[in-house]
């Protein structure tokens, strides 16, 4: 407990908690006037009317189970299409074309593609938070496989060790760090595409519900949306992380990623 | 085995048996580089007879690293033959085992010192019999009571004893080593060359090491190997002949130490006043 609070960023927290005193104030003195912008003490009463009735949870709900079932799919296939880029020379050589035309073009283009095919479904929603989140896992998965210390190889060779076990042994385990950021990269992307889709396709989750706040002119409402969808991004990455370095704590802290 | 016998023409002390674990034979290596092809290696003709101590010396860049890349089957041949315990090498051998210089990217820093010592066994065995013999082989230097550590926790010195650990662990015939303590401060320098030593006297391995150092070569070894000229060859072999067990203070002193010292730093090029 004592390490919980002495890592605890108390200077950082009181320059946000700071700025949120001077917006209210700003907008409590009227320095600043814009018809929709609401004071942090309005937003707030918002956020506790929207739990209070259920609907922040139900949003929030769906737009995370949509999010987070396409992520995990991504990062499992990824991890998995990215090994075999690396390992396997030919397919290598057939598909790195494909994926660099693929992932270069920008991914909210395939929203409407996604209506289109799935319909205003969740389905839709996962597949466009899958197809988001998968190229930067298995960009990063194939570059850490890459990147793997050749005399480490030697080393896997002079101990006589199968393909196989050089893959498992030597080169997944050097490339963890990597595929690590390339899955809160995704993770990151999955939220953002989700969001978009609920917008401009199934009218359902917090993307949906921030739009029809803004259309039945509730600032308040809408503002108290955008905090929760902050909220539940830092939350996640930070549970990625606190996940990554409880099941490989010797690999993510041999690159520094420890503490 | 039986062809070819002629070539073992050298006295040493070590190899009681006579029996040879390791044949070069007109040994030649070409290595591409940016201006083309480049004979590293040419005419390249040593035994080495079973529980034999040999160094390699050479100067800088003179090929002893490509040398015994070329011995451990991590680089191959251009022509003639290379035999280890008289089967011909292509990739690296059984029972022969590598220890490279750079021991902080030879170890794996996500294991700890146990499973690192054991990443070369722990696949032919249960857990059990790959632990007691790796606290074998950790005990063998020095090192039982770190097991629990990461590589990255420990000083250089240590890590290069992991490193010899893991090999050792292996109960290979042959170790090779690369500069082994080329990258270690003189006291651990010192402390490491003596229980090299005293774990060669314990299990009886052929040791090939590979250094620039002379004074660790002639100290270490029953016999010490100059690579002259380009593209290199044998150019001096010389037996040394000390007593064994040596001590870093009274075989240093000795006249036949200083003579042999003397002998291969001319080998290598060194004249009196400069």
């Amino acid at each position: 407990m004592s390490r919980l609070t002495s890592r605890f960023n108390w200077l950082g927290f009181s320059t946000f908690f700071g700025f949120i005193v001077l917006w209210e104030l700003l907008i409590r003195l009227k320095l600043i006037s814009f018809d929709y912008v609401p004071p942090p003490s309005e937003v707030f009463v918002a956020a506790r009317d929207l739990i209070l009735n259920g609907e922040m949870q139900l949003n929030l709900q769906h737009t995370l189970t949509a999010a987070l079932v396409g992520w995990i799919i991504a990062s499992v296939v990824g991890v998995i299409l990215g090994v075999l880029l690396a390992v396997l020379r030919p397919m290598w050589t057939y598909s790195m074309a494909s994926v660099d035309a693929l992932r270069s073009l920008p991914i909210v283009a395939f929203v409407p593609v996604a209506v289109l095919l799935f319909g205003f479904s969740l389905q839709m929603e996962i597949v466009l938070s899958f197809y988001g989140a998968l190229w930067p896992v298995l960009l990063n998965t194939f570059a850490g496989m890459r990147d793997v210390e050749p005399r480490l190889l030697e080393v896997g060779r002079v101990m006589r060790l199968s393909k196989a076990s050089r893959i498992w042994k030597l080169q997944l385990p050097s490339a963890t760090s990597h595929i690590v950021v390339g899955m809160r990269l995704g993770l990151a992307i999955s939220l953002v595409l989700t969001l978009v889709a609920e917008m401009v396709g199934n009218p359902a989750g917090l993307g949906f519900a921030l739009v029809q706040a803004a259309q039945a002119l509730q600032p308040a409402q809408m503002f108290a949306y955008i905090v929760a969808i902050g909220v539940s991004g830092i939350i996640l990455n930070a549970g990625l992380i606190r996940v990554a370095r409880l099941l490989f704590s010797g690999q993510m802290a041999s690159s520094g990623e420890s503490k | 085995m039986n062809e070819d016998m002629s070539i073992d023409q050298s006295p040493h002390d070590g190899g009681d048996s006579g029996s040879i674990s390791l044949e070069c034979d007109d040994l030649k290596v070409t290595l591409v580089g940016a201006a083309g092809p480049v004979d590293i290696l040419r005419d390249v003709n040593f035994s080495v007879a079973k529980g034999e101590f040999v160094s390699i010396l050479g100067a800088s860049g003179s090929g002893k690293t490509t040398l015994l890349r070329v011995l451990g089957g991590l680089q191959a041949a251009a022509g003639g033959k290379v035999r280890c315990n008289g089967v011909r090498v292509s990739g690296p051998p059984a029972g022969v085992v590598t220890v490279f210089q750079d021991y902080a990217n030879s170890l794996l820093p996500w294991r700890n010192i146990r499973r690192n010592v054991g990443l070369g066994i722990e696949a032919s065995m249960s857990k059990d019999d790959c632990y007691s013999r790796v606290d074998e082989a950790l005990a063998l230097v020095n090192l039982q009571d770190r097991w629990n550590e990461y590589p990255w926790r420990l000083s250089g010195g240590m890590q290069q004893r992991v490193q010899i650990a893991r090999a050792l662990a292996m109960k290979p015939s042959i170790l090779l080593m690369d500069e082994p303590f080329g990258a270690l401060d003189a006291m651990t320098r010192a402390s490491l060359q003596d229980e090299l030593q005293h774990v060669q006297g314990l299990t009886g391995t052929t040791i090939v090491f590979v250094t620039h150092d002379v004074e660790e070569a002639v100290y270490l070894s029953d016999r010490v190997l100059v690579l002259q000229k380009t593209p290199a060859a044998v150019g001096l072999e010389l037996a040394t002949a000390l007593p064994r067990p040596r001590d870093q203070m009274s075989t240093k002193e000795s006249p036949d130490y200083l003579r042999l010292r003397h002998k291969v730093y001319e080998a290598l090029g060194h004249r009196v006043g400069h």
